[in-house]
C-alpha cells in the first residue's frame, strides 16, 4: 500500500493491536515447544503445565538439546536433509517456473488439456497413490536412496499452477517488447519473467523447502536403512522404545530441526519487499 | 495470450509434466483401478466392479458422516481463511506497520512447526476439563453463551467440528498471507498513486485497486485451499484421533482408517469419491476463474 493511502492514527493503532494479538496466538505452540524442551521430564507431562520451566534460567534443562543432538545423531542426518531440500528446492522452483511460463504466456498444441490433466493430479490424496508411487520408485531402483526423496519432487502440479497464476499477471506488452528485441522464449523467461515474479519465486522456494524438510510420511516408506534417513525420521526415533521419558528431548530435537526453516523463510521473504521497488517501475 | 504458436512450449513443460505424470498421475490411475477390486493387501485381488462404490453409499453410515463434515469444513474454512489472509497481507505490506518482518515470520510459524507439536498443544488448549480455552471462557463468565455447559471441544459433537475449523484457519492463515504478500509486491505502485490522486481513501484503495489486482492469486488460493480442505488429514488424525466419530471424522481420515484395517481397495474407493467431489468443486471454480481472468485483461 502506498504512503498516500495511509489511514488515520486510531485505525493504525487498532490494526497494530489486532495484528499483534493474532501473531501471539500464532507463535504460542512454538513457544510451548521450546518451553517444554527446557522442562524436566516429569514437569513436561504434568497435566497442569506451567508456562515456563521451573526456576531461574540457569536451572532450565538446557542439556536436553545436547542429549537430543547426540541420541538422534542429528549431526549425521543434517547432511541428508540439506542435500535433499536444497536440490529439490533449486530444481523444482526452476522447472515449475518455466512450465508455469509456458502455460501462462506461450501457445502450443494441447496446452489447455495438459493443464487440465495437471490440475486433476492435485485432486487425489496421496493416501491413494503412494503405494503405486512406491512400486515405481522400486522399479527405478530408488528405494533406500536419496533419489527417492529427490526425483519425484523435482516438479509439482501445485508449483506449476502457482507459477502460472503469478506469471499471468505480467503484462503482455513487456514480452512483446522483448520479442521485438529478438529474444527467444527462453531469453524472455530469464530476462523478463524471472525479474518480474521474483517474489513468487521466493514464496515457492519457501514452501518447497519447508515441504521437503518436514516430509515425514514418504521417507518413512522409501528409506529402509539408517544411513539415508532425514531429520524428521531421526527425531521420531527418539520416541521409540528405550527412551520412554523423552518428551523434552523430542521437543528439543523438533526445535533444532525447525530452526533452518525459519532461517530460510526470513532469508527469502526479504524479496517480497525488494519486489516492490522492482515492479514499481513497470506500471 | 499473444503471438504465434510457440515451439518452446512443449520443451518447457515436458520434463516437469513427466515427473508429475510418473509419480502422481500414473499411480493415481492405478489407485482408481484398485477400487474395482476386492483386495486386502496380501491375497490375490478379485474383480467386483462397482461393488465397493455401492457399499460406501448403502452400507457405510460413517462415509456419510465423514462426507457431511468434510463439506462443512471446506465451505467454512476456505472463504474465511482467504479473506483474512488478504486483509492481514495488506496490513503486513503497509509501510506504516511497525515490525512487519517479525510479524510476518510469526504468522508463518504454525505452518512450520511439526504436526506432532501442533497436535499436542491443541489437545491441551481444547481439553474440556483442564484446557486453556474452557478455563478462559469460565474466567470471563462466558459459559452462559453455551447454556452453562462448556463444550467438549475434543468430543463427538458439533463443537468438535467447530474447533477443527478454527485450528485449520489458524494453521493455514500464515501460508496464505505469504502467497498474498508475494502477489501484492507485484502490484504496480502507480495504480495506488492514481487511485489516491482520484481521492480514494485507504479502504477504497484496498477493495477497488488491490483486491482486483490480486484476483489470480485469490482464485489460486480458493482452488488449492478447497482441494486441501477436502483432503484434510494430519490435523484431524493428530488432534481428534483415530476413533470413528460422527462429528469429527473426515473423508481422508475414514479412508486412512480403512487402509490401516487392510481394506485397501475400499479405501481406494473412498479416494475415488473424494476425487469426484474435488473435481466437481474445482471445475466450477475454474470456470469462475477463467471469467475473472478475462475481466482482468
Amino acid at each position: 500500500m502506498s504512503a498516500a493511502a495511509r489511514p488515520n492514527w486510531i485505525v493504525r493503532w487498532l490494526v497494530h493491536l489486532v495484528t499483534y494479538a493474532v501473531a501471539l496466538t500464532m507463535i504460542a505452540p512454538f513457544g510451548w515447544m521450546i518451553s517444554t524442551s527446557l522442562k524436566t521430564n516429569r514437569r513436561a507431562i504434568d497435566p497442569n503445565p506451567s508456562l515456563l520451566p521451573d526456576g531461574p534460567l540457569t536451572q532450565w534443562q538446557w542439556h536436553h538439546y545436547l542429549e537430543a543432538w547426540r541420541r538422534a545423531q542429528l549431526g549425521d542426518f543434517y547432511l541428508n536433509s540439506i542435500i535433499v531440500a536444497v536440490v529439490v528446492t533449486a530444481l523444482s522452483v526452476l522447472f515449475c517456473a518455466i512450465a508455469g511460463f509456458a502455460f501462462a504466456k506461450l501457445r502450443f498444441a494441447g496446452r489447455r488439456i495438459t493443464f487440465a490433466i495437471l490440475l486433476a493430479t492435485l485432486l487425489l490424496p496421496y493416501q491413494v497413490y503412494f503405494i503405486f508411487a512406491y512400486f515405481i520408485c522400486s522399479w527405478l531402483g530408488y528405494i533406500d536412496q536419496l533419489h527417492a526423496l529427490i526425483v519425484p519432487f523435482l516438479a509439482s502440479a501445485f508449483g506449476i499452477f502457482y507459477m502460472r497464476q503469478s506469471i499471468v499477471t505480467v503484462p503482455d506488452s513487456l514480452l512483446d517488447a522483448g520479442r521485438i528485441d529478438g529474444f527467444t522464449d527462453f531469453e524472455l523467461f530469464v530476462n523478463i519473467i524471472v525479474p518480474a515474479v521474483r517474489p513468487a519465486l521466493a514464496a515457492l522456494a519457501i514452501f518447497t523447502f519447508m515441504a521437503s524438510w518436514n516430509n515425514f510420511f514418504w521417507p518413512l516408506i522409501v528409506i529402509d536403512s539408517s544411513e539415508h534417513i532425514t531429520l524428521p525420521l531421526a527425531v521420531e526415533r527418539l520416541s521409540a522404545g528405550q527412551f520412554v521419558d523423552s518428551w523434552p528431548q523430542r521437543m528439543a530435537a523438533a526445535t533444532i530441526i525447525t530452526v533452518p526453516t525459519i532461517f530460510v523463510f526470513v532469508l527469502f521473504q526479504r524479496s517480497f519487499v525488494e519486489g516492490l521497488a522492482l515492479t514499481g517501475v513497470k506500471g | 495470450m499473444n503471438g504465434r504458436s510457440s515451439r518452446s512450449g512443449w520443451a518447457f513443460v515436458a520434463f516437469p509434466l513427466a515427473v508429475v505424470f510418473l509419480f502422481t498421475a500414473l499411480p493415481t490411475v492405478a489407485g482408481v483401478g484398485l477400487s474395482l477390486f476386492m483386495w486386502n493387501g496380501s491375497d490375490a485381488p478379485s474383480f467386483i466392479g462397482l461393488g465397493n462404490f455401492q457399499a460406501a453409499m448403502t452400507k457405510d453410515p460413517q462415509f456419510w458422516y465423514a462426507l457431511r463434515n468434510t463439506l462443512i469444513f471446506a465451505a467454512v474454512t476456505v472463504p474465511i481463511t482467504t479473506v483474512l489472509a488478504f486483509l492481514f497481507a495488506v496490513i503486513l505490506n503497509a509501510r506504516w506497520f511497525v515490525g512487519r518482518t517479525v510479524v510476518r515470520t510469526m504468522f508463518f510459524l504454525p505452518a512450520v512447526v511439526s504436526i506432532i507439536a501442533v497436535g499436542y498443544v491443541w489437545r491441551w488448549v481444547l481439553d474440556p476439563k483442564a484446557g486453556l480455552l474452557n478455563a478462559t471462557l469460565e474466567w470471563a463468565h462466558l459459559d452462559a453463551l453455551f447454556g452453562g455447559d462448556l463444550p467438549a471441544w475434543l468430543g463427538d459433537n458439533p463443537w468438535g467440528l467447530g474447533a477443527m475449523i478454527a485450528v485449520q484457519i489458524w494453521r493455514n492463515l500464515g501460508f496464505c498471507v505469504v502467497l498474498y504478500l508475494a502477489a501484492l509486491s507485484q502490484v504496480p505502485r502507480s495504480l495506488h498513486e492514481a487511485a489516491s490522486v482520484d481521492g480514494a481513501g485507504p479502504w477504497q484503495s484496498i477493495w477497488c485497486v488491490t483486491w482486483p489486482a490480486v484476483r489470480p492469486m485469490t482464485a489460486f488460493l480458493i482452488i488449492t485451499g478447497s482441494i486441501w480442505a477436502l483432503q484434510v488429514f494430519d490435523l484431524v488424525w493428530g488432534i481428534w484421533g483415530e476413533a470413528e466419530m460422527r462429528w469429527t471424522d473426515v473423508l481422508n481420515a475414514h479412508l486412512y482408517r480403512e487402509f490401516t484395517h487392510l481394506r485397501i481397495s475400499y479405501s481406494a474407493t473412498i479416494g475415488v469419491y473424494m476425487l469426484l467431489l474435488t473435481a466437481i468443486v474445482t471445475f466450477a471454480q475454474l470456470r469462475w476463474m477463467r471469467r475473472s481472468e478475462e475481466a482482468y485483461r
